[in-house]
């Protein structure tokens, strides 16, 4: 039965457009009609079907709200206006038929009937749309500008997060584990949509529980529902949150169990409850990754990186969530200076060119430096001497050069000196000869590794035991 | 012609066979269901048109199981090279030095240390053993290190220590396998294969996953510990030999020329895209992919695995002896293989076990000379990718299986005439060097007799997890689908630590 009835509900929507459809075409009708007054009849009728489908648009609307667990609050004002209009058809259906024997309706004018069902029939209808698609629905697809003239901040869903400097005094409850509930739960069992009778957007809501009892057995969170039916497997049939829904991380859940097997403290803070840092880690906001650009750039297209491939470079993106690429000749020894161009097409992209062991010459200097954001260069092996080296120095964001095995110059070792971000320069293998006394420079500072590492032998060396 | 008739008869004959009852009902329901995929497409260009249209469909992987892919995250690191010291070497003569006990040595174990635990040979009460090795802190992170390794001592400021790594293993052949494939028994995938399934390999003429071996045997889990478990065969390590053949019959056989051989491979690809062209089965471009790159291999890996011409300088820095089987050929030859972008290197060397049956599993003697046998190469390694900037971009690993414990080892209850240690997987050492490690780190600290861990206690699952980490991945994310469920490296565990990470 249970099913039938919610499944009559879930038709609201459909039933719905029948009495509106009705409503609006026999207005019109009666618009057209106000100077000759032949389609009393017809449009009598209309409203007729108008009462009837209203009907039961208001019974199936009522299944809806019963079966779905909208709190009355919500649809309240909604359902009395269904109601309404229901019944104003019904008068104007009386009004309209020249049958009618009761009196007083013969008095209403019908225009005042007219414009009442208009008004009646788009707010309800729009109380409706708010109720299924939220009331911001109309409103998002407005351009953020609009949004805030109209006093609406675009709404962004956040994951809690904890500051490094404060952590232990943050409130378990209201700083992670409300976060958490509000970003998984709330949608769906606040005061508006009581979902199994559950609130859980604050304290009392979530001691009172639903339908079930209480979602909250203190210091067990494997018997309180709250926990234990997000843990369940996701096929299983009392899984929350629905497994259409978003799922909440395993940090997430961690801190759900944490926050209930310390007896659920609604305003004690993580240091009180004693909890160790690392049980937290997830919230802490993530350290950015900095080693490349952190600039957008547009992404390569499949053909242009199909066709790079073709001729024999290797590309890959430094990460799916980037569209930085790297590009490396290590299957292409062949490569030469006129080579170079193939890359035009992908100039902005390249972070990482490897042209080690390949037959380039120092005119590849002019051309590299067409790389705005290039941040590591591997030229080692090659036959390049170093000049005109300081075409690089406009690279803004070269920090990893590659000279080994090269026949750089110390005449040109003078220039990377002024390159901004440089910070370490690999000239094992070169015609520099390596100072006596190598100083290491602070942080951030241009570091020349010059290798010719050794491991003098020693005694130990030879003496088996 | 009368033999070219038969031969046609027979093939169709064959192909006739070849088609089961089975084959009629799958093909009626495949291409049914394509008939209903086709119409649903009908707007959607790529499907339409001809035939080399409907080819791009195919992924890069599709054609070539190696192809790199861009890893989800941004990585730290694009190669692995692993050193393992099969047979558990120690942690108390080596890297995890106890003061305390050196005073206890010679005294009966304590007895709540004993309850509940499980040795592999160890039975009733053993004596505690001190330290056999001299301590010193050393670089500038004072990091200790015994005199065992004076020249990895140069470069301690390189690595950062796991002090406490835990595994619940206590037998070899299980310990490798949790500590390779993170399970301790047979059919999970190892880490080389998870990496190389996971980002492919850069070089198109060297396999993406290499294993070396040194010190006489292989591990005693067996070429496991380097299988693909249920990933595709093609991501399992390909294990290569420092003296002979680096593969064996990588050679073309007696009286096959090179020309020979390609005009072969040739005429088999011919046929193979004739046979892709009807079928458009992408495994048949796999296959072909294969041979070509089995004909490409068979120069390149000889090349790669030929230390002969390296410079002498860096030979001595090694110490390497070419012709013949060691760590210090392997370690070079590691350096090698990244170099020329193989994605994992896989070092076993054996002969860690020192048990002190005999002088060569004493920890005082045998374990004395294998530490003077890695000491310089694994130093070497370490210096030798820094100068050619390939540090930055890799990682070294350096652990055992498990590690020894504290007391000396009393085989059947007797005393033996050799110092050594039992199996112990409570808390022993590793570390890890290269980008995006913290250099000079030490986490993870032991209690006083190095029995067990007190603080900044690992897991196998976590080594797993921050290796996967630097390689770009959520080892949480990083699964395959098998037997019903997705599988992954870790399991149902491990977390990154990121103690030792910069």
């Amino acid at each position: 039965m249970e099913v039938i009835q919610q499944l009559i509900g879930r038709l609201h929507p459909l039933v719905v457009h029948l009495p509106i459809g009705f409503i609006i075409a026999a207005l019109l009708l009666q618009w057209y009609d106000r100077k000759n007054k032949e389609w009393s009849k017809i449009i009598g009728l209309l409203f007729q079907w108008a009462f009837i489908f209203a009907t039961i648009a208001c019974i199936s609307g009522y299944l809806l709200y019963k079966g779905e667990g909208y709190s009355f609050d919500t649809v309240k004002l909604h359902l009395w206006l269904g109601i309404v209009t229901a019944l104003f058809s019904l008068l104007m259906y009386l009004r309209l038929t020249a049958s009618s024997k009761i009196d007083f309706i013969k008095r209403v004018p019908v225009v005042l009937l007219s414009f009442s069902l208009l008004f009646l029939i788009s707010f309800t209808g729009h109380l409706g749309g708010n109720i299924t698609h939220g009331s911001d629905y109309l409103i998002e697809p407005l351009p953020n500008n609009i949004k805030s003239l109209l006093g609406v901040g675009p709404e962004v869903y956040e994951s809690p997060i904890l500051q490094e400097e404060n952590w232990e005094e943050a409130i378990l409850y209201t700083d992670l584990v409300q976060p958490i509930l509000n970003n998984r739960c709330v949608s769906c069992h606040n005061e508006k949509k009581e979902k199994g009778e559950l609130r859980l957007e604050e304290e009392n809501g979530i001691l009172k529980g639903g339908e079930s009892g209480l979602v909250i057995e203190s210091n067990d969170p494997d018997k309180s529902s709250l926990y234990a039916r997000m843990i369940l497997p996701l096929d299983h049939e009392d899984h929350m949150p629905p497994k259409d829904k978003d799922q909440p991380s395993k940090e997430e859940l961690d801190i759900i169990k944490i926050w209930i097997a310390n007896g659920n403290p609604f305003n004690k803070s993580i240091g009180e409850i004693g909890l160790k840092k690392e049980a937290i880690q997830a919230f802490f906001p993530k350290a950015k990754d900095d080693t490349y650009p952190d600039v957008e750039v547009a992404k390569i297209s499949q053909d242009t990186i199909a066709a790079l491939k073709k001729k024999g470079f290797h590309l890959e993106r430094i990460s799916e969530e980037s569209n930085f690429v790297k590009i490396s000749c290590i299957n292409k020894p062949s490569f030469s200076d006129k080579d170079f161009n193939l890359l035009s097409s992908v100039k902005n992209q390249v972070v990482y060119l490897d042209l080690g062991e390949t037959q380039i010459t120092d005119a590849i200097f002019e051309k590299i430096g067409t790389l705005p954001y290039l941040t590591v260069l591997k030229l080692d092996n090659t036959p390049i001497t170093g000049k005109n080296i300081e075409t690089l120095e406009k690279l803004e964001y070269l920090k990893n050069l590659n000279l080994m095995g090269t026949n750089f110059e110390e005449a040109h070792l003078h220039k990377l000196k002024t390159f901004k971000q440089l910070q370490i320069v690999y000239l094992f293998n070169t015609p520099v000869k390596k100072p006596d006394q190598i100083i290491h420079p602070k942080e951030g500072e241009l570091f020349i590794d010059y290798g010719g590492y050794d491991l003098p032998k020693i005694a130990t060396d030879s003496i088996v035991y | 012609m009368n033999s070219l008739d038969r031969l046609i008869k027979e093939k169709l004959q064959r192909e006739i066979q070849a088609k089961t009852r089975r084959h009629f009902i799958k093909d009626c329901v495949a291409g049914m269901g394509g008939l209903a995929l086709g119409s649903f497409f009908m707007s959607c260009n790529s499907f339409m048109g001809n035939k080399d249209n409907a080819k791009i469909a195919l992924t890069e992987r599709d054609i070539n199981p190696l192809a790199s892919m861009a890893p989800p995250f941004p990585a730290k690191v694009k190669s692995v090279i692993y050193l393992h010291m099969a047979g558990a070497p120690s942690q108390l003569e080596m890297f995890d030095y106890k003061p305390t006990l050196h005073k206890l040595n010679n005294q009966a174990c304590p007895q709540s240390l004993l309850e509940g635990k499980k040795f592999a040979f160890i039975r009733g009460v053993p004596k505690l053993l001190g330290p056999q090795a001299e301590f010193k802190q050393h670089g500038e992170s004072g990091n200790w290190v015994s005199n065992f390794l004076p020249h990895f001592s140069k470069v301690v400021d390189e690595v950062a220590f796991l002090k406490a790594v835990n595994t619940d293993q206590f037998n070899h052949g299980p310990a490798q396998l949790f500590m390779h494939t993170g399970s301790p028994r047979l059919g999970r995938p190892s880490i080389g294969s998870w990496v190389t399934y996971g980002l492919g390999s850069e070089n198109q003429n060297l396999p993406g996953f290499v294993v070396l071996t040194s010190g006489g045997k292989t591990p005693d889990a067996g070429k496991s510990v380097w299988g693909s478990g249920f990933l595709p065969s093609v991501y399992q390590g390909v294990q290569c030999r420092s003296k002979g053949d680096p593969v064996l019959y990588i050679d073309d056989p007696k009286g096959i020329t090179r020309n020979l051989k390609k005009s072969t491979i040739d005429a088999i690809n011919n046929i193979n895209k004739k046979e892709f062209d009807e079928y458009s089965d992408p495994e048949i471009l796999a296959r072909i992919n294969q041979y070509e790159m089995a004909y490409r291999m068979q120069t390149a890996v000889p090349e790669v695995m030929n230390i002969n011409n390296e410079p002498e300088h860096i030979k001595e820095m090694y110490g390497v002896q070419p012709g013949k089987e060691s760590f210090a050929n392997n370690c070079l030859l590691a350096r090698k293989l990244v170099e020329d972008g193989v994605r994992f290197v896989q070092l076993f060397d054996w002969g860690w076990d020192s048990h002190g049956t005999g002088h060569d599993t004493a920890v005082d003697l045998g374990l004395r000379n294998k530490c003077t046998e890695i000491d310089r190469p694994m130093s070497a390694l370490l210096l030798d990718l820094k100068q050619r900037g390939l540090l930055d971009e890799t990682l070294v690993v350096w652990g055992g299986e498990f590690g020894r414990t504290p007391m000396q080892e009393n085989r059947e209850g007797q005393e033996m005439a050799y110092k050594g240690r039992d199996h112990h997987g409570d808390a022993f050492t590793m570390w890890m060097a290269g980008g995006g490690i913290k250099k000079g780190a030490s986490w993870g600290l032991t209690d006083e007799i190095g029995f067990s861990a007190l603080e900044g206690q690992v897991s196998v699952h976590d080594v797993h997890a921050t290796m996967m980490h630097l390689l770009g991945f959520d080892h949480e994310q990083f699964t395959f689908d098998f037997q019903g469920r997705p599988f992954r490296l870790t399991d149902v565990e491990g977390h990154v630590i990121h103690e030792i990470l910069a």
